[in-house]
């Protein structure tokens, strides 16, 4: 037992002393980790920046009512006053989504209690933004009849909130986006390190020696992971103090963040006992991320993108880290399973790549 | 330290990888205290018989054991204890100095007071004043020389050696040689695989030949570079070369093994007691030949000159 104690002990040291040395790969693992965080709050802008031009040929008491539903009545709008010239020009070379012209004559027309028509051009490149244009501008329109005191309006929305405050796309996205940088990092660290192993051919050597191989090796895994941890420190950092989410149940956040620096270095260590290589291992664990990062309930609760995609994302890790990590932020329960299961299925999920990492480990050294 | 029985001992063994047969129906033993030398061309066997010794390949017919016990077993972990080993590939961290790979070593093998150790094992290696080194800035002499320290550290009584002068440049071959017959003077048992004849002359005190993955003899280097006797080049034209080689052998009487015409001439391999020096002056008496060169057979010729015999 103090062999093995004393071999872990030499793998740490020794995976600590040369991730020391390797200052651009640390420097690197951090730039990605808070990439990540950034690339995912792009995700939010996209959709909700889109510009779209009114065309205000009224510039009546009316009109400006209609702008302001307009503007109210979807997120993903970006709002600009153009002349109609510029406005058409614009949307010809694909600068704007779309253009809205208010006719003049239309505050007469809607005082004299006539059909007024707007015109609404849309580049419809894209459905998605199309299908949004088509979806706001009757509420708009709505909205409007209900602001103006137009007659006729007879349903009002009465909405319940089922949590106390309101939270925006890109506060949720970032939370989650430390799941993911949490796979990517500790993912690609730990996979260097034992591909490193068989690149380099110490393999052997941790093999002719008197002691289980696996205790060095979860010396330098372990060496790894730590410095994966201080990485994703730094990018929980960001999360907290640029963007300014206060997480609301810290230790549960702090439990989250080491389970998944385990779960995901044990996960990188598999595909380097794997693969033997770190490159093809890194490229892997790029090509895993995203997919599993998208079907985890990083984007919204997994529930709601239907059965087929909520039964495959129970798969990965990163679905029930989310799920924690939503939790520990914001309060928010995205998974139907509650919080200590989704602790519970991390903790399987790390003794399963344990057991699994080990066995790959132990069938590959006998293949060198 | 010793118990009278072999160090490494091959009886009948086989192996293969895959289809294909590396060691056929090997048979050798290896003394306590010398140095024994594999000597084989590349690929004829001489890695995996080491493989063998350190546990390294587990799948094979035949009884191999090393320092009396038998392998594999379930004695693994002990026998490696008393085997240093030094592979083809030097395996060493490139990031980590030399103090730093010795160091973890030190804890794969569970080492008390390691520094101390440590320090022995560089000193006897002369890298005292490279240990806080870089090992990726090292030369490859150097790095040899770390993996031959490494080997050292848990005091085995057994070294394994793949290749002891790979990629190293002359001063540290010979300083090699001169770490190995100093480890021999401590009384470990030295195995080493080796292609070159002159390493094997230099350090070996046996040689065991192996082709194909068969044995062809175990000997002394000396008494096999003898058998092969030594070679005398002659630089002369093609046209005359056939001729000078038969008139030789009517000449020297017994005394040639065999003749070789060459791009630049021809090879007289001669047999031990005919003298090269009389060879080579009487043969520039009589023919035209622009120069000559007297050397040890190589390892090639050495396998023809077994092959001969066989």
């Amino acid at each position: 037992m103090k062999q093995i104690a004393i071999a872990v002990i030499g793998g740490f040291r020794a995976e600590s002393v040369q991730m020391r040395r390797s200052k651009l790969l640390l420097f690197l693992a951090t730039v990605q980790s808070v990439i990540f965080i950034f690339l995912v709050s792009i995700f939010g802008l996209t959709g909700s920046r889109a510009p779209i031009a009114i065309v205000d040929e009224d510039r009546g008491f009316y009109s400006a009512i209609f702008t302001d539903s307009l503007n109210n009545a979807h997120h993903s709008f970006s709002l600009k006053f153009m002349e109609k010239e510029k406005a058409l020009d614009a949307v010809k070379h694909g600068d704007l989504v779309s253009v809205i012209k208010i006719p003049a004559g239309f505050s007469s027309g809607i005082e004299a209690g006539r059909n007024v028509f707007i015109d609404v051009m849309v580049d419809n490149i894209d459905v998605d933004m199309t299908e949004d244009i088509q979806r706001a501008v009757p509420s708009a329109i709505v909205n409007f009849a209900r602001k103006a005191g137009l007659p006729g309006i007879r349903v009002k929305v009465n909405e319940t909130d089922m949590i106390g405050h309101d939270t925006g796309f890109i506060p949720y996205l970032v939370v989650s986006a430390l799941a993911l940088a949490a796979f990517v990092v500790s993912g690609i660290l730990s996979a260097a390190a034992l591909s490193h192993e068989f690149e380099s051919g110490t393999i052997k050597l941790l093999e002719i020696a008197p002691v289980n191989p696996l205790a060095p090796i979860s010396g330098r895994i372990a060496a790894s992971a730590l410095y994966s941890l201080a990485v994703l420190l730094i990018s929980l950092s960001v999360v907290i103090f640029f963007y300014g989410i206060i997480p609301l149940h810290p230790l549960e956040l702090a439990a989250a963040v080491v389970m998944c620096v385990i779960i995901f270095s044990c996960a990188g260590a598999l595909l380097g006992a794997f693969l033997k290589r770190t490159l093809p291992a890194a490229s892997l664990v790029f090509g895993l991320a995203l997919p599993l990062y998208i079907d985890s309930g990083a984007m919204e609760p997994e529930r709601f993108d239907g059965n087929a995609i909520w039964a495959i994302a129970h798969l990965s890790p990163l679905y029930y880290a989310v799920g924690i990590l939503e939790h520990a932020f914001h309060g928010f329960q995205v998974t139907p399973e509650p919080v200590f299961i989704n602790f519970i299925a991390l903790f399987i999920w790390a003794a399963v790549l344990l057991i699994f990492t080990a066995g790959v480990l132990k069938a590959r050294m006998a293949s060198c | 330290m010793t118990d009278g029985l072999p160090a490494v001992s091959f009886n009948d063994v086989s192996c293969r990888i895959g289809s294909r047969k590396i060691l056929e129906h090997l048979n050798f033993q290896t003394g306590r205290g010398i140095i024994h030398g594999i000597l084989g061309l590349n690929g004829a066997g001489k890695t995996t018989l080491l493989s063998l010794v350190l546990g390294l390949r587990r799948s094979y017919e035949g009884f191999v054991s090393v320092l009396g016990e038998t392998l594999p077993g379930r004695n693994a972990m002990r026998i490696r204890r008393r085997i240093g080993a030094v592979l083809q590939e030097t395996a060493l961290y490139e990031e980590l100095t030399a103090y730093e790979n010795l160091l973890f070593s030190a804890s794969l093998y569970g080492i008390n007071n390691p520094k101390s150790r440590i320090s022995e094992v560089l000193e006897i290696l002369g890298l005292d004043n490279r240990s806080g080194d870089i090992v990726k800035t090292l030369s490859g002499g150097m790095r040899r020389r770390i993996t031959i320290a490494r080997a050292l550290l848990h005091r085995p009584e057994l070294l394994v050696i793949d290749e002891p002068t790979l990629g190293v440049d002359a001063d540290a071959r010979h300083a090699i040689w001169a770490h190995l017959r100093y480890l021999r003077k401590e009384g470990i048992t030295v195995l080493a695989a080796t292609n070159y004849i002159d390493e094997a002359q230099a350090i070996c005190d046996t040689v065991s030949v192996i082709k194909s993955g068969s044995l062809i003899i175990t000997e002394n280097p000396g008494k096999l570079i003898g058998r092969a006797g030594c070679c005398v080049d002659l630089e002369c034209s093609p046209g005359i070369s056939g001729h000078i080689a038969s008139e030789i052998q009517k000449s020297f009487n017994g005394g040639i093994n065999r003749t070789e015409i060459t791009s630049s001439g021809l090879s007289v391999f001669i047999k031990e007691g005919t003298k090269p020096e009389k060879l080579a002056m009487d043969i520039m008496k009589n023919y035209t030949v622009s120069g000559f060169r007297i050397r040890p057979p190589d390892i090639s010729e050495i396998f023809s000159m077994l092959e001969d015999r066989v």
